[in-house]
């Protein structure tokens, strides 16, 4: 079957369950039932509809918003933690939609950061911003990027002027957010033609203790407005310089319509997609079969991006069996996930602000020293583990691993607390949800089979029923136990069952089948 | 005569040249049987080879000063130019400085413990950070991807079957650390990383305990199955390294005290803990970020301070506290480092008192096993290449140097792990010649001499890139160097013991020595 046609069959629990794991922050069991059965079209017109904007987060001091206030120097360290921590929790919180899973991808992809740019007024502007067009027309996003302040300062493009070029966001424009390297996209002499197209432009209001309003204006004096040519890589197209008011954003469109014009375009951000959703190995087959066709869908429709994510989402590629647990989840996929999965939600950001706020700088540090800072990547190029030599392996060492054990351990032996409450999760309650826990096998492989992206062989059951779960015990004394514990609520029992069970999940959370997505 | 050619026919036997490196001669270019047979004496060495990755793209015309073109120098980047009274002279050039923050690599650089390689870039540089990147760290061509890194394939040559047959009792600790989270792609082997990153060796162990998770599970040829390989490897390594880094930390004393709020030095003292207490790790990989200056470089009223110069002084001053350290251990014999940038910077700067992308730039060695200071000239600002400078070396010239003249590889291994030969350069070598250059209007005098002595020749008149002295054994000696007139400089000798010294000029035009006799 060609790999792009769509599957029209009901899902499988376990195709349901692979589409949430990937399309969205995290699957959980209740999700997962109320996707099987769905035809992939309606499952993916789900995850597609559109979501509220959210509300704005809240300063945990004063209650207020802060992002709509004046630049206050004295609350930055607080103002950017919680902005991530806002963020971080709309993935934790959010439905069964794609949409904050495609914020992080673009925040991925069109790269600034608070270490940077340094005014969480900006960033969260950004941040907006990537959440409006994140399934929209990408055309469109690009243009309005190329204009965000916070880009403006994070690749200097507020200091690149007439007869002083500054080439960082002209370069990373065409390497990094359209065209790509490829090999040899464009020439050293398109890097400085489009850098003078983008000659002008300047953000305002930055750190501004007293104006609120944070915007980005062209100042046609510091624009270059003679004629740019481009090689013949873009088919030697000429942008006309121009002298009036709107020549930056005119030739601002000219030079995006040039570049997007280029088949390759398409197939970088495709390619890119592909690594983000579906797995790391680009093979010609992948080239031909998926990426082409997906390019081809992604120009046909003009650069609209809710059609290519919809073909990526039903087609018969996607659902192969040899995709499923090809990724490895990154730090943010592994946290959020976790939380998601066990139903461990936050406290309310806005009657319980500082809770809340200590809840997800928590989260913030454990993802940060797993190697992933929100709106904080190392370089411009994004997380090393979407385009470096051995992709998301990169995430894993035995530095990294360790400190992901760490996390899932502190979760499932409730030392991760708020204000000596302990968020965690119940295992009895958690075993209680599947079809026969009474039966220490089945308890396992329905477990198992739920929360792992592949199927672990009868051997490796086995071994957690008898090694971890009952650590030697005979399987036969499992049944009354557990009713014991779960259905009669005697507490001796019930305290049993749960040690038991805690070291089954803090097993399970460590193995290397728990990092796979 | 350039030196690259001079090499070559030196290579060819014309003069008969003898180096002399850390295993006694070496035939340069040779492979007889004798060097074989030093070069598998070799195999057995304990030295330690430190990566420091500068990550952004350095700006090395600021960092390493072209003290002959300052006229030039300056016109080209008004807004960011070191003054010349500002920059840090050194011993025996007059043409190359250093910026104002790196005092700890100038005395570094007077005490002969640092080389300074001009010019390092490959053909067809590369302007994106990350392909510059990958090409450094694999040793690609540009044309080329590889999917291995160049310390990763060294380290498998070296330790063939990592990571089943690992640790052992003849390695028992890991071949490579990167005081990191994640691990360079640098470091990168056939199948997997030949590095552990560690960010603390004290808690590493507590982190990831003393058993790995014991998992039956097999594993398939897929995606999937490939990961998961991979992760179970990862555990097993982790279990089995931590302690043996835990030892090493533990046993291992810092003996000097290091800079403060400076990640580099943070780094380096790990590292130096690690040696001191006994690890048998063969390479180490630190790094710094932030050189991607395309603005706000320097302060705006103050060239000297600024973004990179706070960058460079974290450079120099890590360095400088982790070499003072070795040598307190003792440990200073056995350890060379190289800093690295995946490319220099434009020369002119911009509007926005920073520096765009550009191709060659300076390379450090540093390490008491240097023995050639100055390799390369300043690079030419008038002679530049759509704006960059040209290239002088190649960067796998430093590494088949590394490889050969510091870890004893042979030539063979060497070529083999590069993918294609490369000229040494003579960083851990000091040329001694069989005979002197007949050159009649070249006058050294007094000779016999006790305190002073001057050179006086028209060759002088040039561009002189090294002035300088040896002993009979090869070994380079601190002499403060002046120069008088355009022909004549001033040597002074005074510190000297007594004995014979040979006194090597190198000009644009030719390499000179002469013997000189110090009496008292």
């Amino acid at each position: 079957m060609p790999w792009l046609t769509p599957i029209n069959q009901p899902l499988t629990a376990a195709q349901a369950a692979h589409l949430l794991r990937r399309a969205t922050s995290g699957s959980t069991p209740g999700q997962v039932k109320s996707f099987t059965g769905l035809s992939p079209a309606a499952a993916v017109t789900r995850l597609l509809a559109d979501q509220p904007v959210p509300a704005l987060p809240l300063d945990a001091t004063t209650g207020e918003t802060y992002t709509d206030k004046p630049f206050v120097e004295a609350s930055q360290g607080n103002h950017q933690n919680w902005l991530k921590g806002w963020w971080l929790n709309l993935m934790i919180s959010e439905g069964t939609s794609v949409r904050e899973k495609m914020v992080l991808f673009w925040q991925n992809h069109f790269v600034t950061t608070f270490a940077e740019v340094n005014d969480s007024r900006f960033m969260y502007r950004y941040n907006a911003l990537l959440r409006q067009h994140a399934l929209g027309n990408f055309s469109d996003f690009v243009i309005a990027v190329t204009k965000d302040p916070a880009m403006l300062r994070y690749l200097n493009g507020n200091q690149n002027t007439q007869g002083k070029a500054n080439e960082n966001y002209a370069r990373e424009l065409q390497e990094l957010f359209t065209i790509g390297l490829g090999k040899g996209n464009y020439t050293e002499a398109d890097v400085k033609a489009a850098a003078r197209v983008l000659t002008g432009w300047t953000d305002t209001g930055y750190r501004n203790t007293t104006i609120p309003t944070i915007s980005s204006t062209f100042r046609i004096a510091q624009h270059d407005t003679l004629d740019k040519a481009f090689s013949e890589l873009y088919g030697s197209v000429l942008i006309k310089g121009r002298t009036t008011a709107t020549a930056g954003d005119d030739e601002i469109a000219d030079l995006i319509k040039m570049i997007l014009a280029q088949p390759e375009t398409a197939r970088f951000i495709v390619r890119k997609l592909y690594i983000w959703f579906v797995g790391a190995e680009i093979t010609a087959d992948v080239e031909t079969n998926f990426i082409e066709p997906l390019a081809k869908i992604f120009r046909d429709n003009n650069y609209q991006i809710k059609p290519v994510l919809t073909a990526l989402f039903t087609s018969s590629h996607f659902y192969d069996d040899a995709v499923r647990g090809a990724m490895i989840k990154s730090p943010v996929e592994l946290i959020v996930g976790c939380l998601r999965w066990f139903g461990v939600p936050a406290p309310d950001p806005v009657k319980d602000t500082t809770n809340f706020y200590t809840y997800t700088n928590y989260l913030l540090s454990r993802a940060r020293e797993q190697q992933q800072d929100l709106m904080d990547q190392p370089t411009v190029f994004g997380w090393r583990a979407y385009y470096d030599t051995g992709l998301y392996q990169i995430w894993i060492t035995a530095n990294t691993l360790a400190l992901r054990g760490y996390f899932t351990d502190q979760l499932v032996n409730g030392l991760f607390k708020v204000n000596g409450k302990a968020y965690t999760f119940d295992p009895v309650e958690v075993a209680k949800t599947l079809p026969d826990p009474s039966d220490a096998f089945k308890l396992v492989d329905d477990l198992t089979g739920q929360l792992f992206a592949t199927t672990l062989t009868n051997a490796q059951k086995d071994f957690l029923v008898d090694t971890v779960l009952l650590a030697g015990l005979p399987r036969y004394e499992w049944p009354a136990d557990w009713i014991d514990a779960a259905q009669n609520n005697i507490a001796a029992k019930r305290t049993v069952v749960k040690m038991k069970l805690t070291n089954l999940f803090l097993y399970l959370l460590r193995m290397a089948e728990f990092q796979l997505l | 005569m350039k030196r690259r050619h001079f090499l070559k026919q030196a290579a060819a036997g014309m003069m008969l040249p003898v180096f002399f490196d850390g295993y006694g001669a070496r035939a340069f270019g040779q492979e007889s049987a004798f060097v074989q047979a030093l070069a598998k004496l070799a195999d057995v060495n304990d030295r330690v080879l430190v990566m420091i990755q500068l990550n952004g793209g350095n700006d090395g015309i600021n960092m390493v000063l072209p003290l002959d073109q300052m006229s030039k120098y300056t016109s080209l980047r008004s807004n960011i130019a070191i003054p010349e009274a500002k920059a840090l002279k050194l011993y025996n050039t007059l043409t190359t400085g250093l910026h104002p923050a790196m005092t700890g690599l100038q005395t570094l650089a007077n005490d002969g413990k640092l080389a300074i390689v001009q010019g390092v870039s490959y053909p067809s540089p590369n302007f994106s950070h990350f392909r510059a990147s990958d090409i450094w760290f694999t040793g690609a061509n540009a044309s080329q991807t590889l999917t291995t890194g160049w310390l990763g394939r060294y380290l498998n040559t070296e330790y063939p079957g990592y990571p089943d047959k690992y640790p052992n009792t003849t390695m028992p600790d890991p071949l490579a650390v990167q005081i990191s989270a994640i691990a360079s792609t640098a470091l990168l082997g056939p199948a997997q990383s030949m590095a552990i990153a560690i960010q603390n060796p004290d808690t590493f162990a507590t982190l990831v305990g003393d058993k790995a998770v014991q998992d039956p599970g097999t594993s398939t040829n897929t995606p999937a199955g490939r990961n998961l390989t991979f992760i179970r490897q990862q555990q097993v390594s982790s279990v089995q390294y931590a302690a043996q880094l835990k030892t090493a930390a533990t046993k291992g004393k810092n003996l000097v005290t290091y800079p403060t709020s400076n990640s580099l030095a943070d780094q380096l003292k790990i590292v130096a803990r690690l040696i001191h207490g006994g690890s048998r790790t063969k390479v180490y990989y630190v790094s710094l970020g932030g050189f991607d200056t395309h603005a706000s470089q320097t302060t705006a009223t103050d060239t000297t301070t600024g973004t990179h110069a706070n960058l460079l002084k974290q450079v120099s001053d890590g360095i400088k506290a982790f070499m003072d350290d070795l040598k307190a251990q003792g440990t200073e014999d056995r350890v060379a480092g190289m800093t690295f940038s995946e490319f220099g910077r434009r020369v002119a700067s911009n509007g926005s008192v920073g520096t765009d992308h550009g191709t060659a730039a300076p390379v450090f060695v540093f390490g008491k096993g240097v023995k050639t200071q100055f390799i390369g000239k300043t690079p030419n600002l008038s002679d530049l290449d759509n704006g960059n400078l040209k290239m002088q070396y190649d960067f796998r010239q430093i590494y088949a140097t590394l490889l050969t003249d510091w870890l004893g590889e042979t030539t063979s291994t060497v070529t083999s792990v590069l993918q294609q030969s490369f000229q040494l350069l003579p960083i851990f070598q000091q040329l001694y010649l069989g005979t002197e250059d007949p050159v009649a209007e070249f006058r050294l005098y007094p000779n016999p001499a006790s305190s002073e002595v001057f050179l006086q020749s028209d060759v002088l008149r040039g561009n002189v890139h090294t002035v300088d002295v040896l002993n009979s054994a090869g070994q380079w000696q601190r002499v403060p160097t002046r120069r008088l007139a355009a022909d004549q400089f001033q040597l002074t000798v005074r510190d000297l013991p007594m004995g014979t010294y040979i006194i090597q000029v190198e000009t644009d035009q030719q390499r000179i020595s002469k013997r000189l006799l110090v009496t008292r």
